[in-house]
């Protein structure tokens, strides 16, 4: 027997292991972290009242249609959150908007992620003239303010739900394209991807099974943190009439409506300023968790 | 003679800088015979490093040939270049950073199969990884290990076994045992040895480490910024070191003995600096002791001093 | 007079998320004035553990001195106050990291790093004369004093391996911990510094504990060497009875046996088989046991004790019985 070949006993146990166990170490941590886990508690509410909103209100009846001998009630047992000034539920108005917000938030964090990270990808990847060009670009719409930037694209293309989905994306694409950009930037200069251009392995494969796997924390951490700006977002543009129809409950306009009936009517601008306030720390706490969780050099 | 399967002629890596060119690798001409190690040695920045992923077009060469089998690999295009990737394998210093912290051991030993198709099923390649692991001895219950799972020797295994994989011809050898400790780092030079007999593996083995290559090469070659300065067979470099570089090598080695006459040793002053547009002559005359008016004039060519022996140095 | 330095058996552990890390387990070592200590061994067997130990700079609510006492000049410095200590360390014991780039602060002109050194140490000084000392300690540490005014990342790594030293030593401190101070640097420059800090012992009567993987290193800057192995010293003695000595441990075996030998012509190496034992889970028994190629069956249920004679000391069942094989 030849004595480099020979294997070792000692010190073994431990690397046998089965194949999740990145997974559930990140699980691990993440759940250890107390705020973090109200934060997912949260969400988890958050989507539970969303989707199930139809087994507590009737959207024709509770959250659009317009009665007008109940408006303006105070919270009772009838209607928990009170009535508005159309006399519609305003707990149905609040459940319907959460859904509102969850859908456009979450379309937008995907459409600008898979934006993003084209661009950053390709950015990092290649360097030189493509990063130069592509990275310019994105100063340029990080230059202005995202708010601004989604307002003049929805007055340029009119209200409506596409619209601000569009609007939203837009300006959410460049932070992705930049944090995408550099996580490739620090895992590329690692040997095991000139390791895998060594035995042959193309850009595209390259990009997608060895560097994208290794930048994926930051990117999870910025997704989540972004949602949580975004339904703030989508509340504003509501706010000044440019997200969507009054007509459809939209925390936001909500507010905006409320805002006349604010000094004897507090209820009304309470409930969805309480909405958008737990909605917002929801994602930002998990976010945080997230980014502890998943940076390893951050444990203990 | 046997003729060479690797050789460079006139190689060349520029880097450009703000400050100008960097001659990384200036005119390197080496030639390896099949089943045999070139060392190449020398302190970091030298360019040892550069000179290997230049001749694996990790790095495109500014300008020279690099000739496997006779064939120039800088003028291949690129799907030629992928099926000849197959013969020209990599071995690398850090065992952290050379495996994909995401993949699993099999999954890093198999991804070099499964990128040039050379099996098809599952169960072959699976067959397969197990047999390189207990190649470069590794146990095959560690196969769903990751890399974090395992220590520095074990990574290093799992490196080499990926190298294999492909059933290369010549590897480059960029200090695989620079980062293990020393009783690690003798369990795997031992294994790239018997690996080079049964295989009759031709290495370009780098490293700063003399008395590692001394071990492991047939023939050294010492850079000092970008260029060749001494080469010759291994024995041959150990009792006659001729450049004056190479002497002072040789003598900052500490060695495991105790020496009465501590403190006689010939210590060079100064430090490397980066050859950004370097003066042509000799480019250690700055740190050399025996520096002369004639040294910084212009280039000196190797010499040949004894059979293989080559210099570039204008003392002898 | 008493020893500078005396550790009785020191225990540190580290506490981790769900396993206990054994890292020191009863070292015992004394250490003479002007005295080089070489403290040998691979990664992880406790050697930088044992230094932080001794400069109480183990990880906060991780790592534990356990047992054991650290005589300092005298007093048990496992006892003192954090305030003593932050007094101690730099006037009486200080330590150089292997990194010198990541123990310079990138920020702040090397002058003042030294200089804010003797601030905090010697109140009593004014500008002008600390300015002076900076000068003379750049001096003694090979490095033109017009260079203090610049920053960390204008000096090659040699040179800023020569401000780390400079830093340890402002305040001339009796006992310098240095921590592969050498290992991140080439041959020629390694050389150079080995160099410095040879003629600094020379100058200052430091004493020092140069913690190394490299036995070339130790065999040429060492009067005594302590080997470890899995958090405890396995053989210790001065440098002619670990280099020229017949009778050693068969681990300090195995680690001549990897070192390449620039003199011999033989090409293979006899490493040892098998790797360190992972310290959070040690075996029974002496720890070396299961790579020894010497074992027997005492050697995996009781561990050995430290078999002395005269300077020489090796813990090994094979020395407690038939001492006359030495």
């Amino acid at each position: 027997m030849k004595n480099s070949k020979v294997e070792e006993k000692a010190g073994a146990g431990r690397a046998a292991t089965k194949k999740n166990s990145q997974l559930a170490a990140i699980m691990k941590r993440y759940m250890k972290n107390k705020l973090a886990v109200f934060g997912l508690v949260l969400f988890l509410i958050l989507v539970v009242l969303a989707v199930g909103a139809d087994l507590f209100a009737d959207y024709e009846a509770d959250a659009i249609t317009q009665n007008m001998s109940e408006r303006l009630q105070p919270p009772s047992a009838e209607h928990w959150f009170g009535t508005d000034r159309y006399g519609r539920d305003v707990f149905a108005r609040i459940l319907f908007g959460g859904r509102i917000s969850l859908w456009v938030g979450t379309a937008t964090i995907l459409i600008s992620l898979a934006g993003g990270s084209l661009i950053g990808a390709a950015a990092g990847y290649y360097g030189g003239k493509i990063d130069n060009v592509l990275m310019r670009i994105m100063d340029v719409f990080l230059a202005i303010p995202s708010i601004l930037l989604a307002i003049s694209i929805v007055a340029a293309l009119g209200n409506g739900m596409m619209n601000l989905m569009i609007a939203l994306s837009v300006s959410s694409v460049p932070r992705f394209a930049r944090i995408v950009r550099s996580s490739i930037l620090t895992v590329k200069g690692q040997e095991f991807v000139e390791a895998a251009r060594a035995y042959g392995c193309r850009n595209g494969k390259i990009i997608l099974y060895h560097i994208l796997p290794n930048a994926i924390g930051p990117i999870i951490v910025q997704a989540t943190l972004s949602m949580a700006s975004t339904i703030l977002m989508i509340s504003s543009l509501s706010f000044v009439g440019l997200g969507l129809p009054s007509a459809i409950p939209e925390w936001g306009s909500m507010l905006s409506e409320a805002k006349e009936f604010m000094r004897y009517e507090p209820y009304l601008i309470a409930f969805p300023g309480i909405a958008i306030v737990l909605a917002v720390m929801a994602f930002n706490l998990i976010g945080d968790g997230l980014r502890d969780a998943l940076d390893p050099k951050l444990r203990n | 003679m046997t003729v060479p399967i690797l050789e460079t002629k006139h190689l060349k890596k520029y880097f450009r800088t703000s400050r100008g060119d960097l001659h990384a690798v200036d005119d390197i001409n080496i030639s390896i015979e099949k089943g045999k190690t070139l060392g190449v040695v020398g302190e970091s920045g030298c360019g040892k490093s550069t000179l290997g992923r230049v001749i694996l077009r990790l790095l495109e060469a500014t300008e020279g040939e690099i000739l496997f089998e006779g064939q120039d690999l800088c003028k291949l295009n690129p799907r030629q270049m992928e099926k000849m990737r197959r013969e020209l394998q990599i071995i690398f210093q850090d065992p952290f950073s050379s495996l994909n912290p995401r993949l699993s051991v099999s999954e890093i030993i198999a991804d070099p199969i499964r990128t040039n198709k050379l099996l098809a099923h599952k169960c072959e390649i699976q067959d397969r990884v197990i047999e390189l692991m207990h190649t470069v001895g590794l146990s095959d219950r560690f196969i769903n290990a990751y890399p974090h799972e395992l220590d520095g020797g074990r990574r290093q295994r799992i490196g080499v076994a990926r190298a294999l994989a492909l059933n290369p011809k010549f590897i480059v050898c960029d200090e695989p045992v620079s980062a293990l400790d020393v009783s690690i780092q003798a369990q795997i030079l031992n294994l790239m040895m018997d690996l080079q007999e049964e295989r009759n593996l031709t290495y370009l083995f780098i490293t700063h480490d003399m008395s590692v290559v001394k071990h492991i090469s047939n023939q050294i070659m010492v850079m000092y910024m970008g260029q060749c300065v001494e080469v010759s067979p291994t024995d041959e470099l150990f009792e006659n070191p001729i450049h004056p570089y190479t002497q002072a090598l040789l003598s900052a080695i500490p060695v495991p003995k105790l020496r009465r006459d501590r403190g006689k040793r010939h210590l060079i002053q100064g430090e490397v600096t980066s050859p950004v547009n370097p003066k042509p002559g000799c480019r250690f005359a700055p740190r050399c002791p025996y520096a002369r008016p004639e040294c910084t004039g212009e280039s000196i060519p190797l010499t040949e001093q004894s059979p293989g022996h080559f210099v570039s140095c204008v003392l002898p | 007079m008493e020893h500078l330095l005396e550790i009785k058996d020191l225990y540190v552990v580290y506490k981790g998320d769900d396993a206990l890390v054994r890292a020191v387990n009863g070292v015992d070592l004394t250490l003479e004035r002007g005295e080089t200590l070489g403290l040998v061994g691979e990664t992880g067997a406790g050697k930088t553990t044992t230094a932080l130990a001794i400069m109480r700079l183990l990880p906060d609510r991780i790592g534990f001195i356990e047992k054991g006492q650290i005589l300092l000049d005298g007093n048990d410095i496992t006892k003192a106050s954090d305030a003593d200590m932050r007094v101690l360390r730099g006037s009486l014991v200080s330590m150089i990291f292997q990194d010198p780039m990541t123990s310079l602060n990138p920020t702040i002109r090397v002058g003042e790093q030294v200089g804010e050194v003797l601030e905090l140490h010697h109140k009593e000084l004014g500008k002008e004369e600390i300015e002076k000392r900076v000068d003379e300690i750049f001096t003694l540490v090979g490095l033109p004093p017009e260079r203090k005014t610049d920053y960390p990342h204008q000096f090659s790594g040699g040179m800023r391996q020569r401000i780390v030293i400079a830093i340890a030593l402002a305040c001339q401190p009796q006992l310098l911990l240095a921590d592969e101070p050498t290992t991140a640097l080439d041959v020629t420059i390694q050389a150079q510094v080995l160099e410095l800090m040879q003629q600094l012992k020379e100058k200052l009567h430091t004493s020092t504990i140069l913690i190394t993987h490299d036995l070339g290193v130790v065999a040429e800057t060492c009067d005594k060497v302590a080997i470890m192995y899995a958090g405890e010293i396995i053989e210790i003695g001065t440098v002619e009875d670990i280099f020229e000595g017949g009778a050693h441990h068969p681990y300090t075996e195995g680690l001549f046996g990897s070192i390449p030998d620039l003199e011999k012509k033989e090409r293979r190496l006899h490493p040892i088989d098998g790797m360190m034992p992972d310290p959070a889970d040690l075996p029974e028994g002496c720890k070396f046991h299961d790579r020894c190629p010497k074992a027997t069956e005492r050697c995996a249920s009781q561990p050995p004790a430290m078999y002395r004679w005269g300077t020489h000391g090796i813990r090994c069942h094979l020395f407690g019985e038939e001492p006359d094989k030495l």
